[in-house]
């Protein structure tokens, strides 16, 4: 009972001293300013390495090199070289923070908009509101030690900021960031969670853009889950949270007679028929009711949704094979030296109608997706002309090539003749 | 023919034509086993009036600005009736005018023709290909597309390795520190004006030099000449020539047509160069020559060893008529001939071993 209430004793006084609203003023110099304290001095000296490293990762530091000392997060005298008086308890000394008390005390300061002013004008500083909110906030305050606080995601000591490449949290890094807990299967079957979601992600468009293209824009785990407020969104969310980069087809579903129905069958808007991880890059051949088609998950053949799959899809074709076969005509008149800029327009134009085709799927409107297809019929069928032109021009450069060569050839003839005539 | 003959009284009455018709009637060329080496002189000609005559007519819709030059080859090549075929027969003539020159050259050099009293006509014709060059290098800019502004780079950049003057050059050839539309106008200017106006009068002096001094027979070809009956240049050698210019068209008409000038994509100066940048193919064997120096020789920088090395060498050549004191009493010195042969094979092995893409 009395180690429970030491124990009780020791997080309280943890606790207490990290929510100080802000780091003691001598723990902190002005912005930009280094900080210079006697801990990362003697601790670089230590022989345990547990002990040396955080002082040898304070220069990298975003607090340190903004001017915050050790103090500022762990209290006591930075300006003291006597060990006693530096980490004196009296003097607000907190050692190694328990996982509970991590976010209360980063958020000691990021939560207080006119301290965090000093460092960046339109820094936000609801993070711990947030954090309070997510998954693991809550069961952190269940008491569960094994969740993910401030310094799982960010580090505790080289904290990098959140736009630097190396930082963990960086867009191309926080995957495996996230993936440290979130791909051990083992851990997550603790909180009825497959542990399979990251291997997944790597197999998306989304992972795909981010790694080859290098697209810093395209989603990660933060960008649906949130970051410091970190949830599964509910099915009645999944379009919101998708709709955020994709807006247009949120708009046409929302239009579709799927709306309602997936509501009905609480059944998700996207996921149902893209996944949620493995966003794979969508093809024109998922449409249909066949196998390995995604419109078979509800519909069969001979119904509504059915019929109405197979006439997008075979107006898609069309379209796909117009597109292909004036592109093949146009390439085989460039090959031959024609310029074919106006013929390139008009390719442009057929394949954005196309993509907007593409898009008027989610409607699931037949007529909708024709209207666009009709487009790209024109615009492929005005630069199929177009080379059809070219190839006429080609023929009728090459009959005149001929004529020409033949009126030459004639006059050298003549010329030769002439020539040994005279010369006999 | 009544009009004809009174027509040409007239002239003759006025501007004593007769003795230019005299002399033409009578003018021989000499026969012999290398006398088709005459020709090619005729044909480089051709393809300079064919140049002269397609030039104007692009003129007529060419605009030599950076913001419009690119677009107005591309109106020519696209829109303008035949413009295609102009601009398509402009390029490969030019192509072929350059060939003709060096045959011209080469086969002049290897008959010793250069030698006394034909040393005037040897330098003109020299000045006369090095004319020709600049027309090259100045025209392939003006379409103002990606390997043509690069290139141009890379060739007026050579140009500021020269001691002391060489960056007064640059800025010259330049219009400024940059390639820029400043260029573009200024190298229209020469490839127009200047460069035309200087190859005409250099061209007339040429010819009238030929005139004046006849056909040189080869040494060692004397006798054969003497025991052949002379063609006489009015018709017979007019009309062999004429044999050769209608080859020349066809071959000029074959390749437009087949084998389209390629037009390349705008220049854009805030790009990066494109990989395997290349000047035209006559400069080929000095620019790979140039790459393969070191950085360094003997402390020096290399490409200005190499321009060093490649002016000398122009001069020994220019001056062979002089060097080659044989050359002036009938008898050239062998070192001379072994040095074209030598320079032949260089060029002809540096320029094909670089389309096989030996020096990449």
């Amino acid at each position: 009972m009395t180690s429970r209430l030491l124990a009780a004793a020791v997080v309280l006084a943890h606790v207490a001293a990290a929510a100080l609203a802000a780091p003691p003023a001598n723990a902190v110099r002005a912005p930009g300013k280094h900080a210079e304290d006697t801990c990362t001095a003697c601790h670089l000296t230590l022989d345990d390495a547990r002990l040396r490293a955080p002082a040898q990762l304070a220069n990298s530091d975003i607090h340190h090199t903004q001017g915050i000392t050790c103090a500022g997060c762990h209290g006591g005298d930075a300006g003291s070289e006597d060990p006693a008086v530096a980490m004196n308890a009296a003097k607000g000394f907190v050692g190694k923070f328990g996982r509970r008390a991590i976010a209360e005390m980063c958020g000691s300061c990021h939560s207080d908009p006119t301290f965090m002013l000093r460092y960046a004008p339109n820094i936000p500083t609801d993070q711990l509101a947030q954090y309070r909110t997510s998954k693991h906030g809550v069961a952190l305050a269940k008491g569960d030690t094994n969740i993910a606080v401030c310094s799982s995601c960010h580090g505790a000591h080289g904290v990098l900021q959140v736009n630097d490449a190396r930082s963990p949290v960086y867009p191309t890094r926080i995957v495996e960031t996230c993936g440290h807990c979130h791909g051990d299967a083992a851990l997550m079957a603790r909180y009825g969670i497959k542990g399979n979601e990251i291997a997944e992600y790597k197999q998306s468009v989304h992972y795909a853009v981010l790694v080859k293209k290098n697209d810093l824009s395209a989603p990660t785990c933060k960008s649906c889950h949130g970051a410091h407020g970190a949830t599964p969104p509910g099915v009645s969310s999944v379009s919101n949270v998708c709709g955020t980069c994709h807006p247009t087809q949120r708009e046409r579903f929302d239009l579709s007679p799927h709306k309602d129905a997936f509501a009905a069958l609480q059944e998700p808007a996207c996921e149902s028929c893209h996944s949620n991880h493995a966003i794979l890059h969508p093809t024109d051949g998922w449409i249909g009711v066949g196998e390995k088609q995604v419109c078979g998950n509800c519909h069969s053949a001979g119904d509504a949704g059915a019929t109405a799959a197979s006439a997008i899809s075979g107006a898609l074709e069309k379209a796909t094979a117009t597109i292909t076969g004036a592109q093949g005509r146009v390439d085989r008149v460039k090959r031959a030296g024609m310029l074919m800029d106006d013929a390139d327009v008009k390719l442009e134009e057929a394949h954005q109608s196309l993509v907007v085709a593409q898009v008027e799927i989610h409607t699931v409107n037949p007529a909708r997706v024709e209207d666009q297809t009709k487009a790209v019929l024109a615009a492929s069928g005005a630069a199929d002309t177009l080379a059809a032109k070219a190839e006429a021009e080609i023929r009728y450069r090459r009959t005149g090539l001929f004529i020409s060569l033949g009126v030459i050839a004639l006059a050298l003839v003549a010329l030769i003749i002439k020539i040994r005539a005279m010369e006999r | 023919m009544r009009i004809l003959d009174r027509l040409w009284r007239a002239l003759d009455d006025r501007l004593d034509l007769a003795p230019l018709v005299e002399f033409a009637t009578h003018k021989e060329v000499p026969q012999h086993r290398r006398s088709w080496a005459y020709y090619f002189g005729g044909l480089t000609m051709f393809f300079f009036f064919v140049q002269v005559a397609t030039g104007i007519l692009l003129l007529l819709y060419y605009r030599p600005t950076a913001e419009a030059a690119f677009e107005s080859v591309q109106f020519i090549v696209t829109r303008v009736p035949f413009g295609w075929l102009i601009r398509s027969v402009h390029s490969w003539s030019a192509n072929l005018m350059i060939l003709a020159a060096f045959a011209h050259m080469f086969s002049v050099y290897m008959m010793g023709s250069y030698a006394r009293p034909r040393e005037f006509t040897w330098w003109s014709g020299f000045v006369l290909l090095l004319l020709a060059m600049g027309f090259g290098f100045s025209g392939y800019l003006l379409p103002w597309n990606e390997l043509s502004f690069f290139a141009t780079r890379v060739g007026t950049d050579m140009v500021s390795k020269v001691p002391l003057a060489g960056e007064w050059l640059l800025k010259f050839l330049r219009g400024g520190e940059e390639v820029t539309g400043a260029t573009l106008t200024r190298f229209f200017g020469f490839h127009v004006a200047v460069l035309p106006m200087i190859t005409m009068a250099l061209l007339g002096v040429h010819l009238a030099l030929l005139q004046r001094q006849g056909m040189h027979i080869p040494e060692g070809l004397e006798e054969e000449a003497r025991a052949r009956k002379p063609l006489r240049f009015v018709p017979n050698f007019v009309m062999r020539e004429g044999v050769v210019w209608l080859v020349g068209l066809a071959a000029l008409a074959a390749l437009a047509a087949f084998f389209p000038w390629e037009l390349g994509v705008k220049a854009d100066p805030f790009t990066s160069a494109p990989a395997g940048i290349k000047p035209e193919w006559y400069f080929l064997f000095m620019f790979e020559a140039l790459k393969l120096l070191p950085a360094h020789v003997l402390g020096i920088e290399g490409e200005l060893v190499g321009l060093g090395v490649f002016s000398l060498a122009g001069l020994v050549w220019f001056l062979v008529p002089v060097l080659d004191r044989g050359s002036q009493v009938g008898h050239r010195s062998r070192a001379f001939v072994v040095l074209g042969w030598l320079a032949l094979a260089y060029v002809v092995s540096f320029t094909l071993l670089s389309f096989a893409g030996v020096f990449k």
